[in-house]
């Protein structure tokens, strides 16, 4: 995995025009942060400065009313079934896509070129082109619309096999020295043990940055809960924030007066990927990097 | 090497000391495959994965393709159709008018995104004082979900009250309908999906840009290049793997587009922003004609691949 290099001496500006120039660049980052500061700040102002203090960035009597009546509805429900099938979906992805990534990177048999095309293939698929196959499946299996447990599977099982997972794995274990390993195998070890006292333990970084991809990856999806959730017990947050939506979908208000409420919805759904970003940020960037196709 | 030491050890011991013929077991744990012995192993490293991908991922495209020629509804026996469902689409208005939105909305988003990611990439990259936070604010979206992203730009580009249009309005400039008015419906999407993407972007062009060895630019700038010079004539054609990439993943995700229009317009007004994906969730889980939503995913299915491939291809052909 490319490391970005940690610059511990910034460079000086060099005269004038550099100088406009990192003006402008700050300015671009700062317009780009808007969207995000406005909706924290929103949804912290009382329904009068929605509208009337539209553009401020500090409420002017700050409340927290608008959290209080975002919790009236189901989110506590909806939040449980986004913790149970994000974390369940990111730890069989991290297992699966570690144990398969070691085995193209480390180990020599017939068809490893064949399993890692298809993982670079499949990385290019987008998920929408298996919705449709994906939905009969669970239908004729009858995992959907009976109970919330069998709403979790069918909502896990698409997400155990990441072939992203196994890519960033792959990559990790190539770029590690084989040398330990080799020693290790020639005092006897076999190649479970190996990879359980060896390879996992160097894998650290690799397991961090693919854990919290991972994780944002699975609390955002979107498209396979909304298809499946037929109950409105059964959703995930994304899926059930939307009757805060305004928009084309949802139901929520179209009046901007009553979008205090609106935002503390989304707040507290972006809330756990925001934090782990700005804790995590730097995991997040090599990750990413990462997972671009640079094999 | 310890194995084909250990595999030549064990050949000559049985050769010298009359040992018993290698049984199947033992023939089988030594196999080799092109000169090196096979781990056997591998299989049971690969099952935890395969077993899935082979059913969720591989499986699905190949049922996917059966449904494609069959009239499969949610009830009901469904039956052999042919290539009825394809003909269909191809005289299907609604079908020809969502792919027209999509690509529109392709040839906005995908060159947007990466003139934006560049900016972003070439900006961080010079390592100015505060770059950590710009990079900080450039990816963050990217780690929002799309019903934050769909919900908070609703609010941007509304016609009446939007954040967008009170800014514009200082400058004296007429309230637009960024989501209400055909016109302009597809350009406030692509605007919305060009800041939730282009930190992604960046990432990867950042990655691209220190592969390139300083000295190179250095070189440049000695040769008497200006800084734009220098980007034109060294920077950009280093940085074609990563912007061959960057290229190939937006026009996937472009031609992709569906959970960010549905929830901000639902593919109005009177579907002037309804994408190729939006019609198929139409077609397969509003009227619940599934045969007829494979065929349509199946034809972008093979238009994202004919895309991959050719301009993976005519970038390799550029880079050498």
């Amino acid at each position: 995995m490319p490391r970005l290099p940690i610059v511990t001496r910034r460079r000086p500006l060099r005269g004038t025009l550099d100088a406009f120039l990192w003006a402008l660049g700050m300015a671009f980052a700062l317009t780009w942060a808007v969207p995000l500061v406005q909706m924290i700040s929103t949804s912290l102002k009382p329904p009068g400065e929605v509208l009337t203090h539209a553009l401020a960035w500090v409420p002017v009597h700050p409340t927290i009313q608008p959290y209080i009546d975002v919790f009236k509805k189901p989110v506590l429900e909806w939040l449980l079934n986004s913790v149970v099938v994000t974390v369940t979906s990111t730890v069989m992805s991290l297992i699966t896509g570690a144990m398969a990534g070691y085995a193209l990177a480390r180990l020599h048999f017939p068809g490893r070129r064949l399993v890692f095309w298809a993982v670079l293939i499949v990385l290019m698929i987008p998920t929408e082109m298996t919705i449709v196959p994906l939905f009969i499946g669970a239908l004729r299996t009858g995992l959907v619309n009976r109970g919330l447990a069998d709403t979790w599977v069918a909502m896990i099982i698409p997400q155990v096999a990441s072939a992203f997972s196994v890519y960033l794995f792959r990559n990790f274990f190539l770029s590690l020295p084989v040398e330990l390993e080799d020693s290790a195998a020639i005092d006897g070890a076999s190649r479970f043990r190996i990879f359980v006292a060896l390879a996992v333990p160097l894998a650290r970084p690799a397991m961090v940055a693919a854990s919290i991809l991972l994780f944002t990856n699975y609390w955002n999806t979107f498209l396979w809960p909304l298809l499946i959730s037929f109950q409105d017990n059964m959703k995930t947050l994304p899926v059930g924030m939307l009757i805060f939506s305004p928009g084309g979908i949802g139901g929520g208000p179209t009046d901007i007066n009553a979008y205090d409420t609106v935002m503390a919805a989304m707040t507290v759904l972006s809330i756990p990927t925001l934090v782990a970003f700005l804790v995590l940020q730097r995991q997040f960037i090599e990750g990413a990097t990462g997972a671009g196709i640079k094999g | 090497m310890a194995q084909i030491g250990r595999f030549a050890r064990a050949e000559r011991d049985a050769r010298i000391r009359g040992l018993p013929r290698r049984d199947l077991w033992w023939r089988v744990r030594n196999a080799r495959w092109a000169g090196r012995r096979i781990d056997w192993s591998a299989y049971l490293f690969l099952l935890p994965f395969l077993l899935p991908f082979t059913v969720t991922v591989l499986g699905a495209i190949v049922f996917g393709v059966f449904v494609s020629f069959t009239d499969w509804q949610i009830v009901g026996a469904p039956h052999w159709v042919g290539v009825s469902n394809y003909a269909q689409a191809m005289g299907d208005h609604w079908v020809v008018g969502a792919w027209s939105n999509t690509l529109r909305y392709a040839m906005l988003y995908v060159p947007g995104t990466l003139l934006v990611a560049l900016t972003m990439a070439l900006y961080v990259n010079g390592q100015r004082r505060g770059y950590v936070l710009a990079r900080a604010a450039f990816y963050m979206p990217n780690v929002i979900s799309v019903t934050v992203v769909g919900v908070v730009w609703v609010w941007i580009l509304a016609t009446q009250h939007g954040l967008l249009n009170q800014v514009l309005g200082y400058f004296g400039i007429a309230p637009i309908g960024w989501l209400t008015d055909p016109k302009w419906v597809l350009i406030g999407l692509a605007a919305t999906s060009i800041w939730w993407d282009a930190g992604f972007i960046m990432v990867l062009l950042l990655a691209g840009l220190q592969d390139i060895p300083k000295e190179l630019r250095e070189a440049s700038s000695i040769d008497g290049c200006n800084d734009a010079q220098t980007l034109w004539h060294v920077t950009l054609p280093l940085l074609r793997p990563a912007l061959s990439l960057s290229l190939t993943l937006l026009t996937i995700a472009g031609l992709r587009v569906f959970s960010q229009i549905y929830i901000m317009t639902n593919g109005g007004p009177a579907d002037a922003s309804q994408s190729v994906i939006g019609y198929v969730y139409e077609m397969g889980f509003g009227k619940y004609q599934l045969g007829y939503a494979a065929a349509i995913s199946m034809m972008l299915f093979v238009t994202i691949l004919i895309v991959t491939v050719v301009q993976l291809r005519v970038f390799r052909e550029m880079t050498h």
